[in-house]
């Protein structure tokens, strides 16, 4: 019951949908077959045509593109770009979830400012708050003055902390832009999460370590899970904050898949390495949904 | 068994617990009443471990507990609540305590059946909390709490959120399941019937202090304050004037209204000429003849007469004009019925007459 | 159901209130550019519509290919597209082109010769220059004080980690190509073979890739050398006299931006009146004033300041011949965007 929420749980209750139902459904339905399943069959037609000339594609059945996805050029771009998502995944969770804890135990009034101070950032273009970070993390920029003046490095030591155009600079803008979509959903599980449970299970014997474990981290699940897809998924396909920010030096898989529309004009390959980019969504999808419900199944039967 | 010394906790400017002393004794039912805002549940919380006192120590089975945290206490508490873990089944929550004690999972098996077997909650064992009804819920609430053995349970209002004939029938239950554990119960209830019917010792709470801590019995028929006399059952509360000396144990009052009436003599404060008085309404007895065998007898007639079921309740106004509340059985065939308007003969001894102070 | 059919109508009248709104603009006339991003002046664009009353709709792109690719896609969509020469020899030869119609160019004439008739368009029939640079070295002589001549002192090992070049595998291809005295069109296996250790020597110690505007990094101080679009040098020339540009020893090559009419653009008739907006004088200036490449109108040249013709980066002097690139199929494209792609991920 804990997996994901929203439509995938499955509610004993719940009723089959009337004829008025549909009718509500029907502009999301259309969104979804215009703008999801539309596209997505012309990704695959694309995939399986080949090449022609000046960037055309011509339809057919051929293999050759997904055959070129194997090539262990791409299979370390996939890999690298599945480790950058990973890791960002994993920080902006170990960030936002105390984070949005922290919020979610605040009273009313704070609670909303706070959540505010989140949102904001929504506020201003992605690609303005990245050339934002641009000018903190260059040689000559915000962070180094602030360490410089601050005397946290030692003026022996006055060579600047070189971070843009690493990759260190690519993974602190990755969690600075997703982090918000770990915290809003933590937060909307979190706030629902009773106090009084997490008094029970200290009055039961259980300590800070057993309480998370036991009551917190299964109770807040939906939002973490909801929180890691929202990261993972759209970080392994970003491209735009490895150029700006990793000065365009390695290539994630977003970056190829542009490539191959932009550069190389071989549509065909670069819709299959679409299509197989969405596959390894659906399959994370289902490994988190998996992993909740496992974890549902363990607290139930203890 | 339990201690509290001189406990004082404050919320900003709020004293909540002001200076508490009190002593639970072993294998009692001891219950904090008190209207709400009056710190019996604040003084629970200490006690579970989820406040710390600001001044003053707390101990159990003689060890200082003041500072250790909920986690390390052998206390349980039931949540008004229940607080179950949402996640978990039924097994699971009431498992919950042995396993953080890390009690052997085949013993822990063996405990969990029997407290399931205590509280009658078989074949439920697997299902979800959202599938239990409140009752349940309750039962649930209380084997989670009592399995781990601990010195002390800790329940705070837990039969509020049960309806009217639930809640009777699960306070006769939890006394007797007291009774047959031996175990120590701190209870906190607003209900002052229920305080009644449960407990072996009861302190009244109010502005943070203890108002009075007796056995019901004491508290119903000797309460110390007005407070108590009003909060515990009904009362008349009337202020009294000495008038006469009296006959020998005897002295005479009169009441707001013109009343005079005869009081223990050993009862009125020293040479004190005003005082308060208590007369629960059901000690006031009421015929359409004169009474005999009591101290004081009047005459008043019935201004207004409200049925409730097993009795009825009566204004009376007296021929001095002081007016008094009655409880009387509601009458049968062979019991003379009596209405508004009615010319009556009332009686009170004089020991039922509680004199509260100036 | 009575309600649901109104709504229905409401929702048609709706439509049809737009639809005849686009009619209308349609009607007024109006050209739908197709430009690289930072390369048009607005108050170009502007004054073209002040004068002729044509709306222009202006969509960019930031590489050729990439324009090839979405011009393909939506060939009806464009009526002036700005291919570079390479591009533009592709969409000739496989008649994508709208002959120009020399008669409404009033203004042709202003064009240099040495522009005219190059390999991309012989005969001078579907294309008319935009602006010509290079692609060059800039150094900040104030942190780099050895003598920076080409392609084998930019990458010197001293200079790993102080680089940017322009994030365009064809231009970096061509780059290894000379240093390896092959032409700048030989893109056969062996030379795609033989430039791979070269290129990986190189990217080893690139900093940053960046086409759009390399100048950043140059003057924000976070690269001292670079590999780029001679008007972005020229720019920082004009910025700070300590920019120095350099045509690499090993070899340079020419590229030409074009304006070109796709053979299916439906205002072919606003397309050339742009076209000869753009080649008067005093239009051509405004634009050289704000993207300092090589300007190849002779007239608007005239009245440039001493110090924009001076300018090294927009004037190279130079007494090499500068060839151009031309089309080389799609297979090499893939080719070079592979090996690219692979050596950026090898480390």
């Amino acid at each position: 019951m804990h997996g994901l929420p929203g439509a995938f749980s499955a509610n004993p209750h719940a009723r089959r949908p009337g004829a008025w139902g549909w009718w509500l459904l029907a502009p999301m339905l259309a969104w979804l077959l215009l703008f999801v399943v539309a596209p997505m069959g012309i990704l695959v037609a694309y995939s399986f045509g080949s090449r022609g000339m000046l960037g055309d594609v011509e339809f057919g059945f051929s293999w050759d593109s997904y055959a070129r996805i194997a090539d262990p050029i791409y299979l370390r771009i996939f890999a690298r770009s599945i480790g950058y998502a990973a890791l960002t995944t994993a920080l902006c969770v170990l960030i936002g979830f105390p984070a949005a804890w922290f919020i979610a135990r605040r009273g009313p009034g704070w609670r909303e400012r706070l959540l505010l101070l989140v949102m904001i950032p929504f506020w201003t273009s992605f690609l303005i708050r990245t050339y934002a970070w641009i000018a903190i993390l260059r040689s000559e920029g915000l962070l180094n003055a602030v360490l410089k003046s601050s005397g946290a490095v030692p003026h022996v030591f006055a060579e600047p902390l070189e971070l843009l155009y690493t990759p260190a600079a690519v993974v602190i803008g990755l969690v600075y832009v997703y982090l918000p979509f770990v915290i809003l959903p933590v937060y909307a599980s979190a706030e629902k999460l009773d106090g009084v449970l997490i008094e029970a299970a200290h009055d039961l014997g259980a300590g800070p370590l057993r309480v998370f474990r036991e009551v917190i981290l299964p109770l807040t699940w939906p939002g973490v899970a909801a929180g890691m897809m929202l990261v993972f998924v759209p970080a392994i396909g970003m491209f735009a904050i490895t150029d700006l920010l990793g000065g365009a030096r390695v290539s994630m898989i977003g970056n190829v898949i542009q490539n191959q529309f932009t550069k190389a004009l071989n549509f065909p390959f670069g819709a299959a390495l679409g299509v197989v980019f969405t596959l390894l969504f659906v399959v994370s999808f289902a490994l988190l949904q998996w992993l909740g419900r496992r974890k549902d199944e363990t607290a139930k039967a203890r | 068994m339990i201690e509290f010394e001189s406990v004082t906790k404050r919320f900003g400017s709020f004293t909540a617990v002001d200076a508490v002393s009190l002593h639970v004794r072993e294998g009692e039912f001891l219950t904090l009443l008190g209207p709400s805002g009056c710190g019996k549940t604040t003084l629970l919380r200490m006690l579970s471990g989820f406040e710390t006192p600001d001044s003053g120590a707390i101990r159990i089975a003689g060890e200082d507990v003041t500072a250790l945290p909920p986690y390390r206490r052998n206390v349980n508490q039931v949540f008004q609540s229940y607080a179950l873990f949402p996640h978990m089944s039924v097994r699971a929550n009431i498992a919950f305590g042995l396993r953080m004690q890390k009690v052997p999972k085949a013993e822990a098996a063996r405990r969990v059946a029997e407290v399931v077997e205590l509280v009658a909650l078989g074949g439920f064992e697997d299902r979800m909390p959202h599938q239990l009804s409140g009752g349940q819920r309750q039962r649930v609430a209380l084997a989670r709490a009592l399995v781990p053995g601990p010195a002390v349970l800790l329940l705070d209002e837990p039969l509020s959120a049960l309806d009217a004939k639930l809640r009777k029938q699960m306070q006769v239950e939890l006394k007797r399941l007291q009774k047959r554990l031996g175990m120590t119960f701190v209870f906190v209830t607003h209900d002052q019937e229920e305080a009644l019917t449960m407990s072996d010792r009861i302190a009244v709470m109010r502005g943070g202090r203890i108002e009075q801590l007796g056995t019901p019995t004491e508290i119903y028929h000797r309460p110390g304050s007005g407070f108590v006399a009003e909060f515990v059952g009904e009362a008349n509360l009337l202020a009294a004037e000495r008038v006469g000396g009296g006959a020998g144990e005897a002295v005479v009052v009169r009441l707001e209204g013109g009343l005079e009436l005869r009081v223990a003599a050993a009862a009125w404060p020293g040479g004190a000429a005003r005082a308060r008085v208590s007369v629960r309404p059901e000690k006031v007895c009421v015929a359409k003849r004169p009474i005999e065998g009591a101290e004081n007898v009047f005459q008043a007639t019935i201004t207004e007469e409200i049925f409730q079921g097993a009795f009825d309740h009566l204004v009376l106004r007296t021929d001095a004009g002081t007016v008094l509340t009655a409880v009387v059985p509601n009458e049968s065939a062979i019991m003379e019925a009596l209405h508004e308007g009615d010319r009556v003969w009332c009686g009170l001894h004089l020991d039922d007459i509680v004199v509260l102070g100036p | 159901m009575k309600t649901r059919s109104k709504l229905l109508l409401l929702g048609l009248a709706a439509l049809c209130a737009v639809g005849s709104a686009f009619a209308q603009a349609k009607k007024r006339g109006e050209l739908n550019l197709f430009a690289w991003s930072e390369y048009i002046p607005q108050a170009v664009l502007d004054g073209f519509t002040r004068e002729t009353g044509i709306k222009v709709n202006y969509e960019t792109y930031s590489s050729g290919e990439e324009m090839l690719a979405k011009m393909m896609a939506r060939r009806a969509r464009f009526d002036l597209i700005q291919p570079p020469d390479y591009i533009a020899e592709a969409l000739i030869k496989n008649g994508q082109l709208t002959p120009i119609d020399r008669e409404k160019l009033k203004n042709f004439g202003n064009l240099l010769p040495e522009f005219l008739n190059m390999p991309h368009d012989p005969e001078q029939q579907f294309t008319v220059p935009y602006m010509v640079g290079t692609v060059g070295i800039v150094v900040n002589t104030e942190k780099v004080k050895e003598p920076v001549r080409g392609y084998a002192d930019l990458f010197a090992p001293k200079h790993a980690g102080r680089i940017v070049v322009v994030d365009d595998g064809r231009e970096l291809a061509t780059a290894a190509l000379y240093t390896l005295g092959k032409g700048l069109n030989d893109f056969s296996k062996e030379n795609l073979a033989a430039i791979r250790p070269v290129l990986a020597e190189w990217f080893k110690r690139v900093k940053l890739f960046d086409s759009d505007s390399p100048k950043t990094a140059l003057l924000n101080g976070d690269v001292d050398l670079g590999l780029v679009w001679g008007g972005e040098a020229a720019l920082l020339w004009k910025e700070n006299k300590k920019f120095e540009y350099v045509l690499p020893a090993e070899g340079a090559h020419l590229f030409v931006d074009l304006l070109a009419i796709p053979r299916r653009a439906r205002n072919v008739e606003n397309a050339h009146l742009f076209i000869d907006y753009i080649l008067r004088p005093e239009v051509s200036k405004l634009i050289s004033d704000d993207f300092p490449y090589t300007n190849p109108n002779g007239a608007a040249r005239k009245l440039l300041s001493p110090e924009q013709l001076a300018n090294p980066a927009s004037y190279p002097k130079t007494d090499r011949k500068l060839d151009t690139f031309r089309y080389l199929g799609e297979d090499v494209a893939e080719a070079i965007d592979k090996l690219v792609t692979d050596l950026k991920n090898a480390r």
